[in-house]
């Protein structure tokens, strides 16, 4: 008992240390996080312009961005709801496209049959737009897609004859919503396929190969045993994108002409920053804007986790007990 | 265990989530840093605007503020700006003319655009750095002319009367809401139209800028003259370069402020609806966008006559230079310019000096130096090209003319410019918030030309609705 207790005090004095250690996280972390945060939703209460900025409105910020009413409110509702709008167009416009690309390379990449040669090689060249930032990206679009004839899109269309007049690529609704789309997709693309490869990298391989030896095809494999598996991955991705697409932000902002975001372009984390950075702020607007954010990511969050765990149930009753034990061991999530 | 990892995860995604409320208190001024100012100014302008006048307001003033005591023991001058443009000839001529040496004046750069530095001097004031002198744009000049950021221009020794030689909406300008001088320029802003002589000699058959004048001097005649050249060109050329060049000139004749006892006044922005549609749909104005980099190449190209410039576009290595292509340019020195369809004003950047200044005669020095005494701003005119804000300097070098800009193939700007200068305005007629203002119309009159709203009630309407939400304290019927 006696040797015991120095060796007892000896670790106790080791733990003290490593809080010690961890505690400049901690710091840094409730100052530039946890502070941020709480005085967001003080914000969120009080009153926009200068003027007004200190006084308590109550939930006036959050009935004028949700319902409307008088022309301030419905001039800032309706402009909150097309940012929402414009949102989730963008974020469809990018994501659906990209899943499918890069779902459909990590399939390629890793397939044991396909046997790509260089894969190396192709995924660093496929990750390489994300490694760019999105200024230099805008730019390049810009460039390429320029409004006036002098843009080298422009250029090619005019001097093939195919148009007469130079198309307004970068005002028009459509085409720079498709060009802000296409972009995302391109920087991210990338970034995705490699997260979906380790996923099916992590998969067992006796399970491909038995499989194999009882005869089923690409797709039976790719329906039956590789869609499956990476759903943990899959849901990953999925919840990480989704937030990701709320606060998308840089490349919407970025692409105009003249030094106002278009308004078909202007999405939620575009409506907070444009409201706070006025000549007179409006920060009770922006506030309330990232609140309601949040709890719009929450509530996505929590369906689509809860959407993954029923299923995952449903599955697990359904299929035998090996194949879904394996499910578990491997999902990790 | 399971359920506790996804607990886990759920805790760990909101956390996520979390970061993203955090980011837009802490992070946004950096994701801002490069995206609003690259080389291109603002859309209303690197110079732009017409500004706050502090005096606007009328009732009862408070008093004037009295001078502060500065100290005089400073290192270096130090003055914060955002570019070098202005104030890099500015400091090279001071130390030529006068007992100082370069190392004794510094400048820093604050923001990459007026956009910008306007957010960032709060800042930089507030932390422990020395700054003598602040240059502040026209638009948000009102934000900083008060005692937490600048004081009165008197405790320099400088007062009202020493600014009788200059143009009066530039004190005005200066002066904040108690009457106080706290801000002075040295550049005055009026502008014209800068065209193409070899084109107007070919298309509207003239050989003078006194005949280009009579033939542009109301804005029939330029509507008539656009058609001209438009059909003589094949549709080629362009009148005017940019819809936000015409704006310029056209807003800056508007007979009430843009806010009226708390309302929006429309007055004249009505009708330039109407003349925006109809110029872009004949081609009459290009389609490039102002400040942009085929804002310069149009110039080059034949696709426009000419530009709407004020001053600070026609020195040496200005816009005028770049749309010439420079020196050696397809078009270098092939321009003239004339007064254009009506006077008007644009912009125009202020000198004041900090609460921190701690450089008194120095910066008294460098003030006096290019805003009021006439000789050194008479030689400051001559050598940077620059409009100043004294009329007798002006008045002496058109008379002597010994002006001659190689741009303008030798014309003297200032002769042309100069009844404009004395005509500029602004008394009553501007706001603290017309900058936003008049970028929310911008953008309403490119959307109404585009074709996004399909009448021009519904483009009004837009505009008044982002104006509404930008200020949500105005009144409407």
């Amino acid at each position: 008992m006696q040797s015991l207790k120095p060796m007892g005090r000896k670790s106790i004095s080791y733990a003290k240390y490593g809080y010690l250690f961890i505690l400049p996280f901690f710091v840094i972390y409730a100052f530039f996080m946890i502070y941020p945060l709480i005085n967001t939703f003080v914000l969120s209460f009080k009153g926009n312009g200068a003027a007004h900025a200190a006084d308590s409105v109550g939930f006036q910020n959050f009935q004028w961005l949700i319902v409307g009413g008088s022309r301030p409110a419905k001039a800032i509702h309706d402009e909150f709801i097309q940012s929402l709008k414009n949102t989730v167009i963008l974020w469809f416009g990018n994501f659906i496209p990209q899943l499918i690309l890069s779902l459909l390379l990590a399939i390629w990449f890793t397939d044991s049959k396909v046997k790509i040669k260089g894969t190396g090689a192709f995924k660093v060249i496929m990750y390489m737009p994300n490694i760019i930032t999105a200024t230099s990206v805008c730019a390049l679009f810009f460039i390429l897609f320029a409004n006036n004839k002098y843009g080298a899109v422009n250029a090619m269309l005019l001097g093939a004859g195919k148009i007469t007049e130079p198309i307004r690529f970068v005002n028009n609704v459509w085409s720079s919503r498709f060009i802000v789309m296409f972009i995302q997709t391109w920087m991210w693309f990338g970034n995705t396929m490699i997260l979906l490869m380790s996923g099916i990298m992590g998969i067992d391989l006796s399970l491909f190969e038995a499989a194999n030896i009882d005869g089923a095809n690409s797709s039976q494999v790719f329906f039956q045993i590789t869609l499956p598996l990476l759903k943990p991955i899959f849901i990953y991705v999925l919840i990480t994108s989704m937030i990701g697409g709320l606060q998308m932000y840089d490349v919407p902002y970025l692409f105009h002409e003249g030094n106002a975001v278009q308004t078909h372009l202007e999405t939620a984390a575009v409506f907070v920053y444009k409201h706070f950075h006025l000549q007179d702020p409006n920060y009770g607007y922006s506030a309330a804007a990232s609140v309601l954010l949040f709890f719009i990511t929450g509530i996505l969050g929590i369906i689509i986790y809860r959407f993954n765990n029923t299923s995952d149930e449903r599955a697990a009753a359904k299929s035998n007990r090996k194949k879904s034990k394996n499910a578990k061991l491997l999902g990790g999530f | 265990m399971k359920n506790f990892n996804k607990k886990i995860a759920l805790i760990a995604a909101l956390a996520c989530a979390g970061t993203m409320l955090a980011g837009c208190n802490s992070n946004t001024t950096d994701d801002g840093g490069n995206t609003g100012g690259g080389n291109a100014p603002a859309a209303d302008g690197g110079n732009a605007g017409g500004g706050d006048s502090g005096n606007a307001g009328g009732g009862d003033a408070p008093a004037p503020a009295p001078a502060a005591d500065l100290a005089d023991d400073g290192d270096k001058l130090t003055i914060l700006c955002w570019t070098g443009d202005d104030i890099d000839p500015m400091i090279d001529y001071f130390v030529a003319n006068s007992d100082y040496t370069k190392d004794q004046v510094t400048w820093v750069q604050v923001g990459t655009s007026g956009g910008e530095a306007r957010e960032q001097y709060q800042q930089y004031l507030s932390g422990g750095e020395d700054a003598d002198l602040l240059i502040l744009e026209a638009d948000w000049i009102l934000q900083y002319l008060n005692d937490q950021y600048t004081v009165p221009l008197s405790s320099l020794g400088i007062d009202k009367g020493d600014y009788s030689n200059a143009y009066s909406y530039t004190t005005a300008i200066g002066t904040d809401e108690s009457g106080t001088l706290r801000a002075a320029t040295w550049q005055c802003a009026p502008g014209g139209y800068a065209y193409r002589a070899d084109l107007a000699e070919q298309y509207l058959g003239v050989t003078s800028p006194e005949e280009m004048q009579a033939k542009i001097g109301d804005w029939s005649k330029f509507e008539e003259a656009a058609k001209t050249v438009s059909e003589a060109s094949g549709g080629k050329t362009a009148m005017a370069a940019t819809l936000g060049g015409m704006w310029q000139v056209y807003q800056y004749n508007r007979s009430q402020p843009w806010v009226v006892n708390n309302k929006v006044v429309l007055d004249n922005a009505e009708n330039f609806l109407d003349i925006a549609k109809t110029y872009r749909e004949n081609n009459w104005v290009t389609d490039v966008g102002q400040w942009s980099d085929a804002w310069y190449a149009i110039g080059q190209d034949d696709s426009t006559m000419g530009y709407f410039f004020s001053t600070w576009c026609l020195g040496s290595g200005a816009m005028l230079s770049n749309a010439e292509g420079g020196e050696g340019g397809a078009t270098y020195g092939k321009y003239n310019l004339c007064p254009g369809p009506s006077g008007y004003a644009w912009g125009g950047s202020w000198l004041a000096p900090s609460t921190k200044c701690n450089n008194k005669t120095m910066a008294a020095d460098f003030v006096k130096m290019f805003t009021v005494n006439t000789d050194t701003m008479k030689g400051y005119a001559l050598s940077k090209g620059e409009f100043v804000n004294n009329k007798a300097a002006m008045q002496a070098i058109v008379d002597e003319k010994s002006n001659s800009n190689p741009l303008l193939g030798g014309q003297d700007q200032f002769a042309v410019l100069m009844d404009s200068a004395n005509a500029i305005k602004m008394d009553g007629l501007i706001t603290k918030y017309d900058s936003a203002i008049k970028e929310q119309f911008n953008n309403a009159v490119t959307d109404y030309v585009d074709g996004k709203y399909a009448t021009k009630e519904d483009a009004l309407n837009g505009f008044q609705d982002a104006v509404a939400a930008i200020y949500p304290d105005f009144d409407w019927d």
